[in-house]
Formats: structure tokens, sequence, C-alpha cells
């Protein structure tokens, strides 16, 4: 059974890196990342990081997915964006490895929705 | 080689000064993001998917040694092991950061490169023939003529903030290997009837949403007064662009709404009102740039040639690599060397440090110090004796640089696409490497002999989709990739946008739809043609029906 | 009154702002510097230049410099605005007022006028700016470069001509 909630993101200003909104502050690791289901909570972050000029660039929210226990984003691009680039399986957050790596490779089926258009880069 | 003077030393110094402490403001919090963005971008630093990118100018697409040697440095110093060779001649570095920028460019200035104005709405890098010096059948030297160009545009005061970006292109000779006539400004030089030097003007070239071959405006254009001419259209186009609409902004767009005649009329009223003689170069400065890329002191070597010809016949594959990369100098017992950067299954465009050095020691020990970037994504050694292309193409292959390929199917030019940028909308590289796999095998690759595809991962055409021969554009279509085919595309002096062949193919049969294109090609084809020449003679037709011959009606 | 920048001799300092700038509406004041707006020139120019007192002209980024010809050399001011820094058009519109139609009074930079672009405007001939920044600030920025590559509307001789002095 799938839920979708929502998770925030963005770069890390001086390293460029994508990051995401955890509980405690900000993780590289999409594993980590907090995850809402009361839109208004979402968007109260979002306004938050929104202030973090110095340390922030560009934070948004994404849709994400959750499907037996493993979250993923729905997006396309954001699941690239959350791994690394999908010719080099050397370079990005996704050469840690491990499970939830693993997991979030395999979900790129689960997290598609059909019929809707404009998906690859909805956030 | 180039090599620049104290004065253009201290620019370099003094830009990289100024941007250090644009940086530190940003990251203190004294600049906006929204001050600080137009600043990154005209020092080539963009915020892509993983991380910022930093577009490192190649002017006019010319290195020396000791340049790709620094280029090997940053990559592994302050990058990921590798760089990204674009279709602007530029070199791309993935991985870098922002607090690093600063102290990248400082170490990029040792040897004189820089990441002036490689982004931003601004007169970006200037690209030219990598054969420049070379060729038989050039006019003159065009690089001459692209560094007084780098000079005059390099922070231009008056067109620092234009509507939009804007690109120049420079040719020498007949065959355009610049693409020139798909630039905002398209210059090809020429000897007029009477020998005089001068530049063909050609204006509203460009890619992206709305396709336009050039127009040109002038015919000749006595080559002296090259920054006059220029800077009287960058002043029209400053002041009359488009500002309201990003998608219609570009030179193109005003071009087309005025017609090129009333355009043209526009510079010349602006050109002849100017003070021209402030502007143009002066014949000292000209003769000192001339001089400053130094002579190749050419060796005859009378049994070079016969060597030659023994190892080809002596070596299939050494035979098969002169066929398709190695092209015919000026000079009799020279050679110009591709360096194909399109082995089957690895990125186009891509070298890592390793071959960055491999490729800086044979320009350093064989080719007289010159090295060249190519609009195709490759590298060109364009000083070669012919004595020692065998010793260079060993080199070569050992570190997978020497597939035979130029020009060739598997000889893609493909963007980096979802994998890497913040604008695309679907892969181009994982289609790159698909496609090179089903001509992966040398003989059916030259069987089917040039054909240019070219792959872009969005509208913005950064792959040069719509001049490829067969043309890719990725597509989101209901959440997926899917890509759009464009066929009889060209960015050579035939030069053309391509036109559509048909619905949408997704990824996994993109690869299936070009071996069909090559098929029904080799099918149809009259003795000596291209693919490029069967689609034009044939039209669109025959290829769409192969191409979706079984495809679903839905 | 407001604080400008103004370029003297080579160096940036602040000035007290002499002018009334008219906005869309309203009178002039009795007497003393006013800027009119280019919309309003029709309307206001000639009368404000019959009193004898300084009058400048406020172009907007799309109003061109030719259509002030007629009267420059009777302004005392000409004010360039910037609805946001990254609309370049001011600059040739000040590159043409300076070096095509000789106008030699005080070019003033107005509107979005940061920091950053203290070189790019005194380059192209501007001598004045409404500005937030210091003056130490814009002197800092303006003077970044050793070198300049081009001719503009100011007096730098580029490369080429400092080359040709070696």
């Amino acid at each position: 059974m799938s839920t979708t909630l929502q998770a925030l993101t963005a770069n890390d200003l001086r390293t460029g890196e994508v990051v995401f909104r955890a509980a405690e502050g900000w993780t590289g690791r999409f594993a980590e990342a907090q995850l809402f289901s009361d839109p208004l909570d979402a968007r109260a972050e979002l306004d938050l990081a929104a202030l973090e000029t110095v340390r922030l660039a560009d934070p948004y929210l994404i849709d994400v997915v959750v499907t037996d226990g493993f979250a993923s984003p729905t997006s396309f691009r954001e699941r690239i964006r959350a791994l690394g680039p999908t010719v080099r399986e050397d370079l990005g957050p996704q050469t840690e490895g491990g499970p939830r790596v693993e997991a979030l490779r395999r979900s790129h089926a689960a997290a598609r929705s059909a019929g809707r258009l404009g998906l690859i880069r909805k956030r | 080689m180039f090599i620049y003077d104290a004065i253009d030393a201290a620019m370099l110094k003094d830009r990289n000064a100024e941007f250090r402490d644009q940086v530190a403001r940003r990251l203190s919090g004294d600049l906006t993001e929204a001050q600080f963005k137009p600043l990154r971008l005209m020092n080539g630093l963009y915020l892509q998917l993983h991380s910022y990118m930093l577009r490192v100018a190649i002017p006019y697409g010319s290195l020396n040694p000791n340049q790709l040697r620094a280029l090997a440095q940053v990559a592994r110093r302050w990058d990921r092991g590798y760089g990204h060779f674009t279709t602007r001649q530029n070199l791309q570095f993935h991985w870098t950061r922002l607090s690093d920028a600063p102290d990248i460019l400082d170490h990029l200035a040792t040897v004189g490169l820089h990441a002036i104005q490689t982004s931003g709405n601004c007169i970006r890098n200037t690209t030219s023939d990598p054969f420049a010096g070379a060729a038989a059948d050039e006019a003159d030297d065009a690089r001459v003529w692209c560094e007084a160009i780098r000079q005059w545009s390099s922070f231009h005061p008056e067109f620092t903030y234009l509507p939009r970006k804007f690109k120049i292109a420079v040719t020498a000779s007949a065959t355009d290997r610049a693409a020139v006539r798909a630039h905002d400004i398209g210059l090809v030089l020429h000897r007029n009837a009477e020998g005089r030097l001068g530049f063909e003007v050609i204006v509203g070239g460009g890619l992206g949403r709305t396709p336009f071959i050039g127009k040109t405006i002038r015919e000749h254009l006595p080559a002296e007064h090259l920054l006059s001419y220029l800077t009287a259209i960058l002043r029209i186009y400053n002041l009359e662009g488009r500002r309201d609409n990003l998608y219609k902004a570009r030179i193109k767009i005003l071009v087309e709404s005025l017609g090129a005649a009333a355009f043209a009329e526009k510079v010349e009223a602006e050109w002849a009102a100017m003070d021209r003689a402030r502007i143009d170069l002066p014949d000292e400065e000209l003769a000192r740039i001339r001089a400053s890329f130094g002579l190749i002191a050419y060796k005859k070597d009378p049994g070079a040639r016969a060597a030659f010809e023994a190892d080809k016949a002596q070596d299939r594959s050494f035979a098969r690599f002169v066929r398709n990369n190695v092209a015919a100098h000026k000079h009799p017992d020279y050679a110009i060397v591709s360096v194909s950067l399109k082995a089957v299954g690895e990125t186009p465009g891509d070298a890592s440090a390793d071959q960055m050095d491999v490729v800086a020691h044979l320009g350093e020990t064989y080719g007289h110090g010159d090295i060249r970037v190519t609009h195709a994504q490759n590298l060109v050694l364009p000083h070669v004796p012919l004595r020692d292309v065998r010793a260079v193409y060993e080199k070569l292959s050992e570190s997978g640089l020497a597939t035979p390929n130029i020009d060739l199917a598997s000889d893609i030019i493909a963007c980096p696409g979802l994998d890497y940028c913040a604008l695309a909308n679907a892969r181009a590289i994982p289609i790159s490497q698909d496609i090179a796999r089903r001509f992966s095998d040398p003989d059916r690759a030259e069987a089917v002999g040039e054909l240019k595809i070219k792959i872009s991962g969005c509208i913005n055409a950064c792959g040069h989709h719509h001049l490829g021969h067969i043309g890719i554009l990725g597509v989101d279509k209901k959440g997926e990739e899917f890509f759009q085919f464009t066929l009889g595309g060209s960015g050579a002096e035939d030069a053309a946008v391509g036109q559509a062949l048909g619905p949408a193919v997704p990824a996994d049969k993109v690869a299936d739809t070009v071996e069909r294109l090559a098929d029904a090609y080799l099918h149809l084809r009259a003795p000596g043609e291209r693919f490029l020449d069967t689609v034009r003679r044939l039209g669109v037709g025959p290829f769409k029906a192969a191409a979706y011959a079984d495809a679903d009606p839905a | 009154m407001q604080m400008l920048i103004r370029l003297e001799q080579g160096r940036f300092v602040p000035a007290a702002d002499d002018f009334f700038s008219l906005g869309a509406e309203g009178e002039a004041p009795a007497q003393g510097g006013v800027i009119v707006p280019f919309a309003r020139w029709a309307e206001l120019g000639a009368r404000l230049l019959g009193e004898g007192r300084q009058v400048g002209v406020r172009l907007t980024s799309a109003d061109p410099a030719q259509a002030m010809a007629p009267v420059l050399e009777r302004l005392a001011v000409v004010a360039v605005e910037f609805p946001v820094f990254r609309d370049g058009r001011g600059y040739s519109t000040a590159v043409l007022l300076r070096t095509r139609l000789g106008f030699a009074g005080e070019l003033r930079a107005a509107g979005d006028v940061l920091v950053d672009q203290a070189w790019n405007l005194a380059r192209c001939g501007f001598d004045a700016f409404e500005t937030k920044a210091s003056p130490e600030a814009f002197a800092a920025a303006a003077h970044r470069f050793r070198h300049v590559y081009q001719a503009s509307a100011d007096d730098r001789p580029p490369a080429f001509v400092e080359r040709e002095a070696v």
C-alpha cells in the first residue's frame, strides 16, 4: 500500500550538495529525510528554510511515496538527485550503498504514477 | 600556441580577486542569491542537480599541454577525477563547490585559463574550427580573429547585461566545422574577388525552442572592421532585444521580427555613425596576436609518407584509425589526428584526468604543443608529423582514446542530460550509450558511414539535436522518458534544421529506431551517398515508414 | 535630500542631490534644479528650460538617447533608470549620450544601482549614482581592473593602445 508524503530538499550553499531536512538539521541521505503528512507542516518548514540564506540554496518541497515501508521521491528527477547520476554509480550519495540505497534504486517503477504529464521534473 | 601577456594575466588576477570577494559576500549574506546569481554565472558557475558545475572557457577550443594538465589537476584535486568537453568547446567540472571556486580559478589562472563569461546574459566563448591553422582550405587562421573577439568581448562594460546569452562562431573554410550558421553571429572569413580578407556576417542563428539558421546581413565586411561591426550589432541587440519574455530574448527573434534586411540597415546605420577608429584593432595589434600564436616550424620528411602507407598496409586497425580519425594537413608530411572521446559504453565528451594527461603528453611530444576541442566533444592534435601518427595512435589506444569512429554513428553528441543537469527532462547519456553499442562493430559503423547523431535532454538543445542527421530530443511523456526524432539536420555549411520524424519513442526503443533508420539508408542509398544525402533526396517518408513499421497505434 | 555618489576627477565622493525629481504627476517647486520624467518632457520641458533654472530629464530603460538630442546641450542632468540591475539598456544609452551625442552634463544612474555594477557604469560614462552603496565600496568596485580590453565612453586606453605605447 502506498501513501504520498512530502519531504524538504535544497542544495547546500557552500558545497552544492543535495540535502534533505531531517528530524534535526539537514542530511545528505534521503533515507534520513523527515516525511511530512500534513502539507501545512511541510509549508512551515519550507518557509523556515527560505530564511536560511547563507546555508541553503533553493529549498523546495518534493512528493514522496512510501511503498512497503520504503520511501522514495515520486519524481524521477528527484530520485536522481537523491542517488547520483544513473551512468556513474561510483558518484553521488549512491556510493554509500546499503539496503536504503538499493531500495531507492529499485523503487523507480513503484514510484511512477501512470497517465499524468510532466512527472519527471515534478517536485 | 597563443601566449597571454602581462595585461591578460593581470585581467585574470583582477577578475579572480573580484569574484573571490563576491563569493565571500554571498557566503556572509551581504549579497542575496538574486544579486549573486548573475555574477556567479558570469564566472561560469551553475548550481546543477548534484553540485555546482564550473564551466571553464577554452577560447576558440585551443589548449596547450600545460593548460590541459592543469585541467587534469583541477579534476583530481577539486572534482571527481574527470571533466566533460562541451558543444561550445569548453570544459565542465560537475562536482565543484562554491567555496572552492576562487581557488580553482586561481589555479587555472596560472596557465591562463578562466571561466569568464561562460554563462550569463553576456557574450560567451567564441568558438571556431578545430583545424584552424592546419587546414588546407582556410582563407586565414581563424584563431587570430577569435582572439581579437575574445579580448573585445571580455568585460565589455556596455554588453555585460544583454537580454540573453550571446554566442559567436568563426570559420575560415568553406567547409564549416564550427556550425557558424547556428550561432547568434556566425562569421565566415574569406577573400573576395580582389583578394581582400573579409567576413561574411551571418546573424540570428540559434537552436532551442525556436531553431533558426542565421541570415547573411553582410556578404563582405573588410576584416579590419570586425570589432566595430560587432559593436554595432551588439548595441542594437542590447537596446532592442526583448526583455519581457525569456523565450523571445535571443537576437534570432529580433532579426526574425524586423526582417533581415531591416535589421541589416539598422546595423549599417549604427556602424556608419560610430567612431570606428577607437574600436577596431590597429594593424600592430593584429600582428602581435598573429605572432603570439607562434609559427610551426614544419619539417619536411620525404620518407614519411611511404612509411605511413606501409604501416597502414600491415596493420588493419591502424588503417581503420587513419581512415576515420586522421585528416589531411596543409603540409604533406603532417596530419590532423582526432582523439575520440566516444568510446563505446563511456559518456560522450568525458575525459578522465589520466586521459587528459595522455593527450597533453602527446601534444607536447609530437603535436607542437597544440591541442584543440571540437564542438562534437572530441579533441584534436592538429599538427602531428606523419612519421609520428603511429606512435600517437598506439598511445591513444592504450588509454581508450582511439575508437575509430569520428563522424560515424557512435560519434554521438550528447548533452549531460537529466543525469547531471537541472534543466533536463530526460537522460541523454544512457541513450547515446545504447545507440553506440549497436554500432560498436567497426565494420558495421564504417558500412553506414558518416552519420551525425545528436541528442539533447531538453529543448534548450545543448546537444544540438536540431542539427543532427538524426536528432534526438528527450521529453517527459506521462512521467516516462520519451524521445522525439528529427532527420536531415546539419550544422555544416549546408546548415539546416532537422524535420520531425513521427511520434516520440520510449527510451528502450530508441536504439532499435536508430538501427532501423540506418538499415533503411543502407537499403535505399545511391552510390556515394551519405545518410544525410539519402534523406535529402528521398525525404522523411521512407524513413518514417521504416522507423515505425511495427509500432503500436497507441 | 537624497545623497548621491558623484565621480569627480576620478574620485567617488558623496554629494547632495541638488535636483528635485518630478514624478508622474505634480508640479515642480518654484525654483531650484528639477529633473523631468521623459514621459512629461513634452508637457513641461520647454517651460522649465525657459525659466533659466537647472533642468534634467529622467529616461526609462526603454527611452532612446536620440530623443533628447535637440535639447541635450541645455540639460544639466540626464538620469537613466535601471529598473533592475540586469536590464543593461542603460549602458548603451549612456555610451550614446556621451560619445555620439556629446552630452557633457551630469549623467546619473538611477534605480537598481548596486556596487557590483560600478565598474560598468563608470566606463559607460555615468558620473553620478543614486545608490545605497558607500562611495568607498563603489570606488573599490570601479577600480577593480587595472586594464581594459576595449574603448568605451570613458578615457581609459584599451589594452592594445597600452601595448603600442610600450
